[in-house]
């Protein structure tokens, strides 16, 4: 489904240049959830927007289907770690879920429908009037991943979309992503710096290295599918996982 | 505590008044040129009984209105267009620079020379005034733009327009209010200049054939009435910028959460 190869970005400016992403090649199958995980400041947040087609990479290339990532491509939709800033604060939730819909030239009705349903499915159905700063983080964050499932992507880039909540909300939110994976199969890439929110989260976990960053490992995760936050987490599978991980991002950080 | 502010307010008012009465009737100034509020209020009723007061009052809120409306429309946009389109801002920022400070009322000479005392002659100068308010206003506003809600714009596959339509135009819009507010002002203080100098027909112009007939009374009252237009135009141009704006942390005020 989404074929990252070769990936390099190297940034260039006032005479500085920071070669943000070395190498990175990596494959996410239809329908799979992927962790990114890797110690702060290590790309994740570039190679996130070079898959999204928000940046182009300096060589290297994605692919989402087969076809090359030149651009946004129409079938992926972005959650922000900044839901604050990606709403916007001039319109009301609805017209927020909705405005994605009006470039896809759907129907009064259609579009009805998806902010609808999109809204009914992270909970927020009577939320529609009010505008996103008269709610709380958390719920400005389901408003975000409202907006994305009305668009309805074949694949979902969420860039560290929990990092600005508190671990309650969080938790709930964490598992929204697995219940709304589960049933509408979406493709999600998931970025994120928290080793036991990417094991929680993933079907598989890649781990980065630090800045400029490489593919370090791919860990399958093989917990069952239906986890929660209270059995999943103290399971001894689940410990093993996270320690796997966990060593992965402090060798990478003395890199090594 | 409202209540208690406006009660403050007309007490000043009143007093302020009071005053104006008191001062000439007492020969502290000559009443000739600084006649008391009484006399004023009489001549300020004379005025508002006459038709070619009203007339006067048209012809000056015309000036006002098309010329602000000019500079609005141009201001916004040409600062859409400059922000925009690329290397467009660095190539007229210093020009921009370079003609905003010229005082309006310099360029009096130039409106009489084209246009003699028509209409044009006070729009040139109100435009003039306006515009640079409202251009720059837009050039802040724009620069404004929040890069996360223009990658999620730019995500979600909307296109240069749309994403002018719906993500430069609602972030720069409280700037352009600002810019109204203050064009607005200057509007009105560039259309009175422009008739009391040039002779334009208008509340100014009315302003100068008082003064030259000796009737000082009445010209107050003129001055009066230019005020309470700069007030009215303030309080209009503020209660559309909160309706406009009631999204704006400026206006929205605390938010339950």
């Amino acid at each position: 489904m989404l074929d990252v190869h070769g990936l390099r970005k190297v940034y260039e400016g006032s005479g500085r240049r920071t070669e943000a992403v070395r190498d990175l090649t990596f494959t996410v199958e239809a329908g799979e959830l992927v962790c990114l995980v890797g110690p702060s400041g290590c790309g994740k947040t570039t190679l996130l927007k070079c898959v999204g087609g928000l940046l182009s990479p300096t060589s290297g290339e994605v692919r989402l289907a087969g076809r090359r990532v030149d651009g946004p491509p129409p079938g992926t939709a972005f959650v922000f770690q900044e839901y604050g800033r990606s709403l916007f604060p001039w319109m009301r939730v609805g017209q927020n879920v909705e405005l994605p819909l009006k470039q896809k030239k759907l129907s009064r009705e259609r579009r009805r429908a998806l902010v609808a349903d999109a809204l009914e499915s992270v909970g927020l159905a009577d939320a529609a009037g009010a505008y996103p700063w008269q709610l709380s983080g958390g719920m400005q964050q389901r408003v975000a991943i409202a907006r994305a499932l009305a668009y309805e992507p074949e694949v979902l880039l969420m860039d560290e979309p929990f990092a600005a909540v508190d671990a309650q909300t969080r938790a709930d939110l964490e598992d929204l992503v697995r219940r709304l994976w589960r049933e509408r199969g979406i493709t999600i890439l998931f970025v994120t710096h928290d080793i036991d929110e990417a094991v929680y989260l993933g079907e598989r976990v890649i781990v980065l290295s630090a800045s400029p960053t490489v593919v370090r490992e791919q860990l399958k995760v093989d917990l069952p599918d239906g986890r929660d936050q209270v059995h999943t987490r103290v399971s001894p599978r689940f410990a093993e996982l996270r320690t796997r991980v966990y060593e992965q991002i402090q060798a990478a950080k003395r890199g090594r | 505590m409202k209540g208690a502010d406006a009660a403050l307010g007309a007490a000043g008012l009143a007093a302020f008044l009071v005053l104006c009465e008191a001062v000439p009737r007492l020969g502290l100034v000559d009443d000739d040129y600084f006649p008391p509020a009484g006399r004023v209020a009489d001549a300020l009723g004379r005025e508002l009984a006459d038709p070619a007061f009203w007339s006067a009052l048209g012809d000056t809120l015309t000036g006002w209105a098309l010329g602000l409306a000019i500079a609005v429309g141009a201001g916004v946009v040409l600062g859409v267009v400059i922000s925009v389109v690329p290397y467009l801002r660095q190539v007229t920022a210093s020009t921009i620079e370079f003609l905003r400070p010229i005082p309006s009322v310099a360029l009096i000479p130039l409106a009489v020379l084209l246009y003699g005392t028509e209409l044009r002659s006070v729009l040139l100068l109100v435009v003039y005034a306006a515009f640079w308010q409202v251009l720059v206003q837009v050039l802040y506003g724009v620069r404004d733009v929040d890069p996360v809600a223009e990658e999620t714009a730019r995500s979600y596959g909307l296109g240069p327009w749309a994403r002018v339509r719906h993500v430069l135009w609602p972030t720069a819009l409280p700037y352009v209010m600002t810019g109204v507010r203050l064009a607005a002002a200057v509007a009105l203080i560039l259309a009175v200049t422009a008739e009391l100098v040039i002779g334009a027909p208008g509340l100014g112009a009315r302003i100068a054939v008082a003064q030259t007939s000796q009737a000082v009374p009445e010209m107050y009252a003129l001055i009066v009435v230019t005020g309470v237009l700069g007030l009215l135009i303030n309080v209009g141009a503020r209660s559309v910028e909160r309706r406009a704006l009631a999204w704006h942390q400026s206006v929205r005020g605390e938010v339950a959460v």
